[in-house]
């Protein structure tokens, strides 16, 4: 009996749940028709006051259409991505990673907005390398929206009491760490830096600083190049700062790594901008901390130069299939118009999509749009999301700082399977 | 099912003009079940196969076209070295937990039949529990008690002195991983199981025991050579169902590990998902789910043909 009453249980919850899920997606069939335009915005990038304020502008511009700003995770948004886009009535709006575009711009998923380039405030002034990624073919398939890119943030009282000072060398980050240690050695949980395992946006700049790189084009054709004894050499010194410096779990992602912060027993990170706010958040974080973080950015080997930083950051494509192509762009204009971009900058501390706003960067921040300047980009291909979801890099790191692999049989294999997925034909 | 076979034969012989309708009746009756699996299994299971037949990307998937390649697919799979890796895994990782889960469940079954009545009600809530919660659930708890910074095990393993688990990492070293990964599958499969056996070792006759005993039999003895037997035809499905389900495992591992599992923790299920969702080879991805299904198929012929032969003789008897 309790058995099957347990099996009722599971099926009512089942229908329960395929119920919800289907839920989800009549609204928005009906909602079509109604005019609702459906926004789909990565989690942590827009501060949901801004969301809010490009609502009321729009409502007071459309007061007929509702705006359904849907909020994704990051973590599996390939996935969600894809399905999305498949569907007969896919969201109207959809934020993606700069370094998924190309995917989706030539498997016709994304609207080819060029004419409309000059509707969208400071087009002329858009940071190249997002600009870059919409374009696909010569043709623009979405709207650069922000930026982000990574230097250390670090714990000034730590610094100080230590008696170090921010490094200006790589060689000078791992004696600053060293130091870091050994003034913190009663605590088994103190990392002078903390670098999960798999943390690869935070490893590609001492990949690139020692003049190494993912991979090279030439004749049309991509060759996987971690193996080059530039990028191993640039990993070997990373593997060397993450096994004497960090004790953070190296089998795992940097999403708890602000909140790890906060507890007190780290000293450096790699992090952007934006993960000052979530530090210093009173839920998430401790904001006792604000006065007491400062930020560097991450130093080369050449002694008194930075490394090359990834440039991260987020595009707004509207879908080929959107019904409402023309609300979607109007909705897509107010969100990178000056005056919500500019509260994406000072609110949400995260780097403009234009450079004509790049002195909104103050304080901290200043740090973080300085390291924009010197920065690099994955692979531009629309194979490159395939090695993002197939975890390619992620898991030759964490090969390497476990020392399940040595750096040069890891890094063949990762680069191996990095030329055939950027070569492949679909 | 071999009963409802049966049945026509046990129809008396002369009534030979009936013959025509009686023999309709069965199919009749089994006509709606028929086309309720077809329609729920059969029509998915064939686009699985169209699907497995095509070049199907992401391209494809937006403008709902794929192209045909034949075997295309199955050529490129079947000579996949990390294919090979991941069947082989896949296979001992079933084996091992199908084994765990039906020995331990039949311990503690046997245990639920000496202890007192108030103890078994609260063994079988606690399975219950284990039972009702929904995995994800589960697993996420499972996540932080294994936690590599905050985790419990690592506390009371070092507070035990059992070893310095200190920042120990359970997911290094994929043997051990996927042992962390057995044990919660294991766990969660117990249930089941063991309520299953609980309920089939309640129809075993007191009486035979006791006859087994007083012929000299020690308890092992009578456990195997009349308690097994009787309890074969239970032992046989939840064998089965436990088979399928844990070829199939993929909650488990993909929560366990952030969404984001390294190569080293593909079964077949993850790997079907990675090659669909993860690189958009859709069509690849359905290969690969179509010979998992094929490969359970094999595996589980076995079982399914043992039961049948178990309810042959039982029909026979009744005959």
């Amino acid at each position: 009996m309790r058995v099957r009453k347990v099996w009722l249980g599971t099926m009512v919850l089942a229908t329960a749940i395929v119920a919800a899920a289907c839920g989800g997606g009549t609204s928005s069939n009906a909602a079509d028709e109604t005019g609702t335009l459906t926004v789909w915005l990565m989690n942590g990038s827009a501060p949901s006051s801004v969301i809010d304020a490009v609502n009321s502008d729009f409502k007071a511009k459309y007061p007929k259409v509702t705006v359904n700003v849907e909020i994704q995770q990051w973590g599996d948004v390939g996935t969600k991505l894809d399905t999305g886009f498949a569907g007969s009535n896919p969201p109207d709006v959809m934020e993606l990673g700069n370094t998924l575009v190309a995917k989706y711009a030539a498997a016709g998923a994304l609207a080819n907005i060029s004419g409309k380039k000059s509707s969208f405030d400071n087009s002329g002034t858009w940071l190249q390398s997002l600009t870059d990624s919409c374009t696909v073919g010569g043709k623009l398939y979405c709207v650069p929206y922000y930026a982000g890119s990574r230097a250390i943030i670090y714990r000034k009282d730590f610094f100080e009491s230590a008696g170090v000072q921010p490094p200006d060398s790589l060689d000078g980050l791992l004696t600053v760490g060293q130091k870091l240690m050994t003034a913190h050695s009663s605590d088994p949980n103190f990392s002078a830096l903390y670098f999960p395992g798999k943390y690869w946006y935070a490893a590609l700049p001492f990949i690139w600083d020692s003049g190494g790189d993912i991979a090279t084009e030439s004749g049309g054709k991509w060759q996987g190049s971690l193996s080059s004894s530039s990028s191993q050499q640039g990993l070997t010194t990373l593997s060397k700062l993450v096994s004497s410096l960090s004790k953070a779990d190296k089998t795992g992602d940097e999403a708890k790594q602000d909140a790890a912060f906060a507890q007190g027993h780290i000293a450096m990170i790699i992090a952007n901008g934006w993960e000052v706010g979530v530090i210093t958040d009173p839920k998430a974080g401790d904001p006792k901390l604000a006065d007491k973080l400062g930020a560097f950015p991450i130093p080369s080997s050449k002694a008194g130069q930075t490394a090359p930083v990834f440039l991260g950051g987020s595009d707004l494509g509207v879908a080929q299939k959107s019904k409402h192509q023309n609300l979607a762009n109007a909705w897509v204009a107010l969100l990178t118009g000056n005056k919500h971009m500019s509260e994406m900058a000072t609110v949400g501390g995260v780097i403009p999509n234009n450079t004509s706003m790049l002195s909104l960067g103050t304080g901290l921040n200043a740090v973080f749009y300085g390291a924009a300047k010197n920065s690099k980009f994955v692979p531009n291909s629309q194979n490159w999301a395939s090695v993002e979801n197939a975890n390619v890099l992620p898991d030759m790191l964490v090969k390497i700082f476990t020392k399940q692999m040595a750096i040069p049989d890891a890094t063949k294999a990762a680069s191996d399977k990095i030329t055939s997925l950027l070569n492949g034909s679909s | 099912m071999g009963v409802a076979i049966a049945a026509p034969e046990l129809e008396p012989a002369p009534r030979r003009h009936w013959r025509h309708r009686v023999d309709l009746l069965p199919y009749a009756l089994i006509a709606p079940s028929v086309a309720a699996i077809a329609g729920i299994l059969a029509f998915p299971l064939g686009m699985l196969v169209w699907l497995s037949l095509q070049n199907y990307g992401l391209r494809e998937l937006i403008a709902h076209e794929g192209k045909w390649v034949g075997l295309d697919n199955y050529r490129t799979i079947l000579t996949d070295p990390l294919f090979h890796q991941v069947v082989i895994r896949t296979l001992l990782f079933t084996l091992t937990c199908v084994a765990l889960t039906l020995v331990l469940s039949t311990l503690i079954s046997l245990l639920l039949l000496r202890v007192r009545q108030a103890i078994r009600v609260l063994v079988a809530s606690a399975l219950i529990f284990v039972w009702a919660t929904p995995v994800i659930v589960t697993v996420d708890v499972w996540q932080w008690m294994f936690d590599y910074e905050f985790g419990v095990i690592n506390y009371l393993l070092t507070q035990l002195h059992v070893g310095n688990y200190i920042h120990h990492n359970w997911f290094d070293n994929p043997v051990q991983g996927l042992g962390v990964i057995a044990l919660i599958v294991v766990w969660g499969a117990i249930p089941f199981v063991t309520i299953t056996l609980f309920a089939g070792l309640l129809q075993v006759p007191g009486d035979i025991i006791d006859a087994a005993r007083v012929d000299g039999a020690n308890a092992w003895q009578a456990f195997w050579h009349v308690t097994v037997p009787i309890l074969k035809p239970i032992f046989l499905i939840v064998t089965c169902l436990s088979t399928i389900w844990d070829f199939g495992v993929f909650n488990q591992i993909y929560v366990l590990l952030n969404q984001r599992p390294s190569s080293d923790y593909y079964t077949i299920a993850i790997y079907s998902y990675r090659e669909s969702f993860g690189v958009t080879k859709y069509g690849l991805g359905a290969t690969i789910a179509v010979i998992m299904v094929l490969i359970l198929v094999a595996v589980t012929f076995f079982y399914v043909k043992e039961t049948l032969k178990v309810a042959e003789v039982k029909t026979e008897a009744a005959t």
